[in-house]
C-alpha cells in the first residue's frame, strides 16, 4: 500500500502519455472484480482525474455529515421526529398540488444531485475544491417542498449504500441539510432577496446569501446536535468556532456553484427558472407559523438537555451571561419537561438502567459499581442523578478489575468471530 | 479511478449482492428494517465511557452478514471510509478529556481515549448494520417496507425513482467527466466555469430524461395514482427474528457480559 | 366493413419556437398493416410518430384512431388503444423491476390482479423475457431492456403499435430476434426507422418523409429502387447503398 501511495503522489506532475490514456478508458469503464484499496481510498477524498492522478482535496466530503457515534438516541429520535414530520408535511403539500409530471422529475433530479455532488472543481488559491451541495438550486428549481424531499431521498441512499452517517442520524442530517436549506434559507433569505422574477445577477447574489445562511444553520445544527448528545467531549464554544467559519467558505462556495448554475439555466432554458410555485405573501403564514413550531420545539429539545448536559451549554452560558450557574430550572417549563423526562426515562441515556443492577446486586454481579470502579462504568451515581458518569481521579484505577475487563472483551470478540466464521462455513458446505 | 466510477462500482456491487437469493434476503423487510434501528439505538445508549459491553452487539452484524452471504471485504471496505467526520470529531475526545481512567499493561490510558475507543466501536457497529441491510434487502423491497411502516408515498415512489435513474446519471456523469479529462490537460483544474457546462449539460438532459419518462408514463395510461408493489407476507419466521434479535439487545443492554466472562475467566486461573 | 385504424388529414405541427416540423401529412392506414416511416434526422418521423397516441396535438389538421378523432377528452381511450415504443428504452422501464414495469399499464388500465399477472405472463413469454420477470430494470442489457418495453407495450393488449426505432443499439441477434417478432404480430404496427433492411423485411409498405412532407408513400421494393427519390431524400438504398448499385452496374 506504501509503495501504491508514493506512486499516486509521483503521477501527480507526470504528463499523460498514451499509456496512461489506455488505462484511464479501462480502468473507468469495467468493474474490476478483486478488492483494490489505492484508488478507492483516495478518490473518496481526492478527486483523482482519469489518469490516477491526484487533484484536489475535497473538504466538503469531511463535513456536515452528522454520525451515528456521536449521536444519543433521544437527540437521534427527536431529529427524526422533526424531519418525519417534514417528510409527512411536504408529501401533504405534494399531493394537493396534483401534478403528476413532478415525481418522476423528483427522482431525476435526485440522481442528479447524487452524481453532481461527486463533481468537483478546484477553488483558486487553495488546494481544496468545492462540490455543488444541490438544496438551494433544488429548493429554486422545484419549489422547497418538492426539493425538501429530493434531498431526502439522497441522505437515503447515500446513509444505505454509502454509510454516510447512519440510519439513526440519518433524521439530524435530513433536517440540517435539508430542512433548514428548503424551508428556512429559501423562503426567508433568497426568495425576498430575489423577488418574484430576478435578473440573473440578483438571483446570484441572493443564491450565494441563502447559501451561506443554510449553510450556517446547518453547521449550528450539527455542532448542538452533537453537543447535547453528550458523546463527544468537545465544548460547544471551541466547537463552534471550528465550525462556523469553515462552513461560511463552504456556503460561499455552494452559492457560487448554483449562482452559475442559475445563470447557464438562464441562458440556455429560462422557462425551468420560473416553473416552481412561488411562495406568494398569502402562503407565508402557515409558513411562519411552522417555523415558530420548529423553533419552539427545537428550544424546548434543548432546554431539556440543558438541564440535564450543564457542561457545555452551562459553560457558554456563562461566559456568555456572566454568571457562574444556570437558573434552578424548577419553573415553568422546565419543571414540566423534567417530569416529562422522569417519566419517559425508558431510553437510557444516562443512568437509569444503572439502577437495575444497584437495585438486584445478585443477578448482576459483573455490574455493581462499587467500591472501585475498572474497565467500564464511572464511580457509584445516584439513580436520579442526569449527568455523564465522571471518571474516577488518579489513583483509583483497580488493576484487576481493568484486566478482567480487557479478558472478557478479548473472549468476546473471539467468540464471535468464531460464531461469524462458523456459519459461513456451514453455508459452504451446503 | 474518479469517484464517480469508483461510486458507480460500488452501488452495482451492492445492488447485486442484494438481488440474491439468501436466508436473509428472505426476511421480511419491515422486520429486518425494524430489528436494525432498535440495534442501533441500542448501541448508542451505552454511555460514552462503555468499550468492551458494546462488543457482545458485534455479533449482530456477524451473525446477519453470514445468513445474507456477505463477503467480508465488503464489510471491511466500508468500513473503512464511514464517517471520517465522526472520527474528526472523536479524535478531540483524547487531547481533550485526560482524566485517566484505566492501566492496561502498564501503559496509562485517560478517559478520552476509551470514550474514543467507544466512537470506533460505535461507528463500526452502525456502519456494518446499515451495510448488512442494503446488502441483503433490495430498494423495492426496502421501499415497499418504508411505505407499509407509514412514510408517504410521494416519498418512497420518489425514492424508487431516484434509486432507478442513479445508475443512468452517475454513468452520464462519469462519461462526461472522462470526455473532460481527456482534452484538459494534465494538471489542468476543473474551474468553476468547465464545472457549470458539465454540471448545466447534465442539468439539462436530466430535465429531458425525466420529461421523456413522464411521457412514456402517460403513454402507458397513468393516472396519477402512486402504486407500490405490496410487501412481502409477513411470517412467523419473522416474527421470532424480531423477538430473539431485540431480546438479545436488551440482555447485552444490562448485562456486562464481558465483564462477566473476563472474570469468570480469571476466576478459573487463580 | 372495419374503419380504419389510423387516418391522418392535413396534419400540421409547429414547435413552440416557431419551427415547422410537419407541413400537411396525410396517412390512412388500415387495420393489421405494417407500415414504414423513414426519412433524414430531421424530417418530422418521431413528431409525426407522437401525433399517433396524442403526446403532440396538431396545431392543425386532425388525427383518427379506429374512427375516434384525437382530442382531449379521447386521449385515454386512444392510449388504451396505441402502444408506443419509445426509441430509448431506459425511458420507458421506469419500475424498479421487470414485472412490476410490464404490470404498469394493465394496472392503469383497472384490470384485476389475476388478468394482470396472466397479461404480464403472456407479454414476456411474447418477446422471450419470462427468465427475467424478477431482475431489476437497471440491470438489464440493451437488447433485453428493448424487449421489455415491448412487452410491457403488448401487456397493455393495443390494437395498434407504434414503434419509434426498435433496432437502435441492438447486435444482429437481437435485431433478428425483433424482426421475427414484428412480423408475427398480427396489430397494425407503424415503424419509424432508419433501418432500411429491417423494413423491407417487415413492412411491405412505407412512407417517405423529407423535410415534414410526404414525398412518396408506396411498396416498399418499389420505392428502394427509385434513385431519384432516395437521394432526394438523402437516404440510400439498403444492403449496401449506392456502393452495391456501383459494383453490380461495373462491366464485368
Amino acid at each position: 500500500m506504501l509503495r501504491a501511495l508514493a506512486s499516486t503522489g509521483l503521477n501527480r506532475c507526470r504528463p499523460k502519455t498514451a499509456q496512461r490514456r489506455d488505462a484511464c478508458t479501462s480502468r473507468g469503464t469495467k468493474a474490476s472484480p478483486k478488492f483494490d484499496l489505492e484508488p478507492y481510498l483516495f478518490s473518496r477524498v481526492w478527486d483523482t482525474d482519469c489518469a490516477g492522478a491526484r487533484r484536489t482535496r475535497d473538504v466538503g466530503a469531511f463535513i456536515m455529515h452528522m454520525a451515528d457515534a456521536l449521536l444519543s438516541p433521544v437527540i437521534g429520535g427527536a431529529m427524526w421526529l422533526g424531519s418525519g414530520a417534514a417528510i409527512a408535511a411536504a408529501s401533504r403539500h405534494l399531493r394537493r398540488r396534483a401534478d403528476d409530471a413532478m415525481v418522476p422529475l423528483m427522482g431525476m433530479l435526485g440522481a442528479f444531485v447524487f452524481a453532481a455532488q461527486m463533481i468537483n472543481f478546484s477553488i483558486p488559491a487553495t488546494g481544496s475544491s468545492g462540490h455543488l451541495g444541490g438544496a438551494l438550486l433544488l429548493a429554486i428549481l422545484l419549489g422547497p417542498h418538492s426539493a425538501f424531499l429530493v434531498i431526502a431521498s439522497v441522505l437515503t441512499v447515500q446513509a444505505l449504500f454509502f454509510a454516510d452517517g447512519g440510519l439513526l442520524a440519518l433524521g439530524a442530517n435530513m433536517f440540517n441539510l435539508g430542512v433548514l436549506p428548503c424551508f428556512v434559507a429559501y423562503p426567508l433569505v433568497y426568495h425576498p432577496l430575489a423577488g418574484p422574477a430576478p435578473t440573473p445577477r440578483r438571483s446570484a447574489v441572493a443564491a450565494v446569501c441563502a447559501a451561506v445562511v443554510g449553510l450556517q444553520l446547518g453547521a449550528l445544527g450539527v455542532v448542538l446536535q452533537t453537543v447535547a448528545s453528550g458523546i463527544s467531549s468537545l465544548p460547544l464554544q471551541g466547537f463552534l468556532v471550528v465550525m462556523l467559519p469553515i462552513h461560511a467558505a463552504i456556503g460561499v462556495v455552494e452559492g457560487l456553484a448554483t449562482a452559475a448554475l442559475l445563470l447557464f439555466l438562464h441562458r440556455t432554458r429560462p422557462e425551468l427558472l420560473t416553473a416552481a410555485p412561488e411562495i406568494a405573501a398569502p402562503q407565508r403564514r402557515p409558513l411562519l407559523r411552522r417555523l415558530a413550531l420548529a423553533t419552539l420545539f427545537t428550544g424546548g429539545v434543548l432546554s431539556w438537555f440543558s438541564s440535564t448536559q450543564p457542561d457545555g451549554l452551562e459553560w457558554s452560558v456563562a461566559r456568555a451571561a456572566g454568571t457562574q450557574a444556570l437558573p434552578a430550572p424548577r419553573a415553568g417549563v422546565h419543571a414540566a419537561l423534567d417530569e416529562v423526562q422522569h417519566r419517559i426515562a425508558v431510553l437510557p441515556g444516562y443512568s437509569f438502567p444503572d439502577a437495575l443492577p444497584a437495585a438486584f446486586p445478585a443477578a448482576f454481579p459483573a455490574a455493581t459499581p462499587a467500591p472501585a470502579p475498572g474497565f467500564e462504568a464511572g464511580p457509584p451515581k445516584a439513580p436520579q442523578s442526569r449527568l455523564p458518569p465522571k471518571p474516577p481521579a488518579w489513583p483509583d484505577v483497580n488493576r484487576g478489575t481493568s484486566l478482567s475487563g480487557v479478558l472478557g472483551g478479548l473472549v468476546t470478540v473471539a467468540l464471535v468471530a468464531a460464531i461469524g466464521l462458523g456459519l459461513r462455513w456451514r453455508r459452504r458446505l451446503n | 479511478m474518479s469517484r464517480l466510477a469508483t461510486t458507480l462500482q460500488d452501488l452495482r456491487a451492492l445492488d447485486a449482492l442484494a438481488a440474491r437469493s439468501t436466508p436473509l434476503a428472505r426476511r421480511d423487510a419491515r422486520a429486518k428494517l425494524l430489528v436494525t434501528l432498535c440495534f442501533v439505538v441500542t448501541v448508542l445508549s451505552f454511555d460514552r465511557y462503555r468499550v468492551a459491553a458494546l462488543l457482545p452487539l458485534a455479533l449482530f452484524p456477524t451473525v446477519l452478514a453470514a445468513q445474507a452471504e456477505l463477503p467480508a471485504r465488503t464489510l471491511w471496505r466500508t468500513l473503512w471510509l464511514a464517517c471520517p467526520f465522526a472520527l474528526m470529531v472523536g479524535i478531540a475526545n483524547p487531547l481533550l478529556d485526560r482524566a485517566p481512567m484505566l492501566v492496561l499493561a502498564g501503559v496509562e490510558l485517560s478517559a478520552g481515549w476509551v470514550s474514543f475507543a467507544s466512537i470506533a466501536l460505535r461507528i463500526a457497529l452502525s456502519v456494518s448494520a446499515a451495510v448488512v441491510l442494503i446488502g441483503s434487502t433490495g430498494m423495492p423491497a426496502l421501499c415497499a417496507a418504508l411505505a407499509a411502516l407509514g412514510l408517504p408515498r410521494v416519498f418512497t415512489v420518489q425514492l424508487l425513482f431516484l434509486h432507478r435513474y442513479l445508475f443512468v446519471l452517475v454513468g452520464e456523469a462519469q462519461r462526461l467527466s472522462t470526455a473532460l479529462d481527456l482534452r484538459a490537460l494534465s494538471g489542468r483544474r476543473v474551474g468553476l466555469a468547465l464545472h457549470v457546462s458539465l454540471l448545466g449539460q447534465l442539468l439539462l438532459r436530466a430535465f429531458e430524461r425525466a420529461r421523456r419518462v413522464h411521457q412514456a408514463m402517460l403513454a402507458r395510461g397513468f393516472d396519477a395514482e402512486l402504486r407500490l408493489a405490496d410487501p412481502q407476507r409477513w411470517q412467523q419466521g419473522d416474527s421470532l427474528f424480531m423477538a430473539g434479535w431485540c431480546a438479545y439487545f436488551v440482555v447485552v443492554r444490562y448485562v456486562d457480559l464481558p465483564q462477566a466472562i473476563g472474570s469468570f475467566v480469571t476466576g478459573l486461573v487463580q | 366493413m372495419n374503419p380504419p385504424a389510423i387516418v391522418l388529414q392535413a396534419l400540421v405541427h409547429t414547435y413552440a419556437d416557431g419551427t415547422p416540423a410537419l407541413r400537411g401529412v396525410d396517412l390512412c392506414a388500415m387495420p393489421g398493416e405494417a407500415l414504414a416511416i423513414v426519412g433524414a434526422n430531421g424530417a418530422g418521423k418521431s413528431t409525426l410518430l407522437q401525433h399517433l397516441n396524442g403526446l403532440l396535438m396538431p396545431s392543425s389538421g386532425s388525427v383518427q384512431i379506429e374512427g375516434m378523432a384525437l382530442t382531449r377528452a379521447t386521449l385515454r381511450e386512444v392510449r388504451r388503444r396505441v402502444g408506443y415504443v419509445f426509441q430509448d428504452a431506459e425511458d420507458q422501464l421506469f419500475m424498479p423491476t421487470v414485472h412490476d414495469d410490464v404490470a404498469f399499464g394493465p394496472l392503469n388500465l383497472g384490470l384485476a390482479a389475476a388478468e394482470g399477472q396472466a397479461r404480464v405472463q403472456a407479454a414476456l413469454s411474447a418477446v422471450g423475457a419470462s427468465a427475467l420477470a424478477a431482475r431489476a430494470t437497471h440491470r438489464l442489457s440493451g437488447g433485453e431492456k428493448r424487449a421489455v418495453a415491448i412487452a410491457g407495450v403488448l401487456a397493455m393488449a393495443p390494437s395498434i403499435l407504434v414503434l419509434d426505432e426498435p433496432s437502435g443499439g441492438l447486435d444482429p441477434a437481437g435485431r433478428r430476434r425483433l424482426i421475427e417478432l414484428l412480423r408475427g404480430l398480427t396489430q397494425t404496427r407503424v415503424v419509424a426507422t432508419h433501418d432500411l433492411a429491417l423494413v423491407l423485411e417487415v413492412c411491405p409498405r412505407v412512407l417517405v418523409l423529407h423535410e415534414g412532407r410526404v414525398l412518396a408513400d408506396g411498396a416498399t421494393a418499389e420505392l428502394f429502387a427509385d434513385e431519384d427519390l432516395l437521394r432526394r431524400c438523402a437516404l440510400e438504398p439498403p444492403l449496401g447503398g449506392w456502393a452495391r448499385i456501383a459494383a453490380a452496374q461495373q462491366p464485368r
